[in-house]
């Protein structure tokens, strides 16, 4: 079995769609590929790919309510491929959105369920994610935390001499609440390596990082008010009316 | 103001002049949006890219009215009318909100009034469902208070229905 993962995000590196798509492939057997489709020039690379696969699963962002404009042409040379060639083909689909809801992901998933439609292959269902910054952000703030804590543990070996184990429980403390915010997202996300190892549909399942809707929009907040002070935003017309220059 | 985002050719948006303030082609000669969010943090309401969609959201923000022109695509825009809606995130601001019961940022220009979409192209009757949804959502992300999907399977009828 091959399953091939596509990460459909734009960004070069540490984007939530390439972490939930490593995440995702940590669980699933056999033989497994991963693929970024950030440009055209990826197209051929990434359909070579596909062309000997059992399952692919495509794990991208929502943009405005849909699929990021620069998947959607790839979309229809995998369409042109799979009536051509007609593979047996599932198709998995992980998408998260910024907002708390991961229902906002609905439109996402009817575009993608109407390309297998079309092209032939078979929909196996989707995962649509809230808060995906945040499960992001929560990630590497996680791996910046299990660093500083091997760091801690060194230091006090060479000061005092002994090993101290209260960096590494600092850390595990962390890892926990980590946890107990996402494990919506693991939970969910298991359920879906489990169907992609036996080819069963999943159906439509949507999940978010565990906090209330009210205390997620004041860390969003936070998180943009701080970006936008370090970034100049704030300082140049943060929330005006802007006005086209022509 | 009424704003046309078409990505039909050059002649039907100059068809088209006298009926709308603003026309914008969709020829898909620009970058797509690489989801950085510098057009809320670091220079509000532009683009990074120096493209002609750079201002776009300026642009899109200003419009009372918007019209949509698109080929259908799975039940969804073309890839060059969705890049512009990709690049245009800077209608709205950083902070969030509530609307429709569902977290969304907060609306720099302010509430607008109608989101129109023409779909052309063959059309499905489960991708026809996902136009309705996806109009519908994104009218409240972007703040119009209605939104209407028109399928328009004869191109020949496309310019005197977005009259």
């Amino acid at each position: 079995m091959k399953t091939v993962f596509i990460d459909c995000s734009p960004k070069k590196r540490l984007s939530a769609s390439g972490f939930i798509a490593g995440f995702t492939a940590a669980f699933v057997a056999g033989k497994k590929k991963k693929e970024k489709l950030r440009t055209k020039a990826d197209y051929g690379r990434v359909l070579e790919a596909v062309k000997d696969a059992d399952s692919v699963v495509f794990s991208m962002p929502l943009y405005v309510d849909g699929v990021p404009s620069h998947v959607l042409p790839f979309l229809r040379e995998m369409e042109l491929y799979c009536k051509e060639s007609n593979p047996a083909l599932n198709v998995y689909v992980i998408a998260n959105n910024g907002f708390i809801e991961g229902r906002q992901n609905e439109p996402l998933m009817q575009v993608m369920e109407n390309f297998c439609a079309r092209s032939g292959i078979s929909w196996r269902g989707g995962l649509g994610i809230g808060g995906g910054v945040m499960m992001n952000v929560m990630r590497i703030m996680l791996t910046v935390f299990f660093g500083l804590a091997i760091l801690n543990t060194i230091l006090a070996v060479v000061r005092e001499g002994s090993f101290q184990a209260g960096p590494l429980l600092g850390f595990g403390k962390q890892a926990l609440e980590v946890l107990f915010f996402g494990c919506g997202i693991v939970a969910f996300d298991l359920w879906l390596a489990f169907c992609i190892n036996r080819q069963k549909p999943f159906g439509k399942r949507y999940t978010r990082v565990m906090l209330p809707s009210f205390v997620f929009i004041l860390f969003a907040d936070i998180f943009f008010v701080i970006a936008s002070f370090f970034q100049g935003g704030m300082f140049r017309g943060w929330l005006a009316k802007k006005k086209p220059a022509d | 103001m009424r704003i046309l985002i078409h990505d039909r050719n050059e002649e039907f948006g100059q068809a088209l002049k006298e009926k709308y303030d603003r026309i914008i082609r969709a020829d898909g000669k620009y970058a797509p949006c690489q989801g950085c969010f510098h057009c809320w943090t670091k220079h509000p309401a532009a683009c990074g890219m120096k493209d002609s969609l750079h201002e776009i959201c300026r642009v899109i923000g200003q419009a009372d009215d918007l019209v949509i022109v698109t080929e259908n695509w799975y039940g969804g825009y073309s890839p060059a009318v969705k890049n512009i809606l990709d690049r245009s995130i800077g209608t709205s601001t950083p902070m969030s909100t509530y609307r429709a019961g569902e977290m969304h940022h907060t609306l720099r220009y302010g509430r607008h009034s109608s989101w129109s979409v023409l779909v052309y192209g063959e059309t499905a009757e489960n991708e026809k469902k996902t136009w309705k949804l996806l109009a519908e959502k994104n009218a409240i992300n972007d703040g119009f208070r209605s939104s209407e999907v028109s399928f328009i399977p004869d191109t020949e009828e496309l310019e005197a229905r977005a009259q």
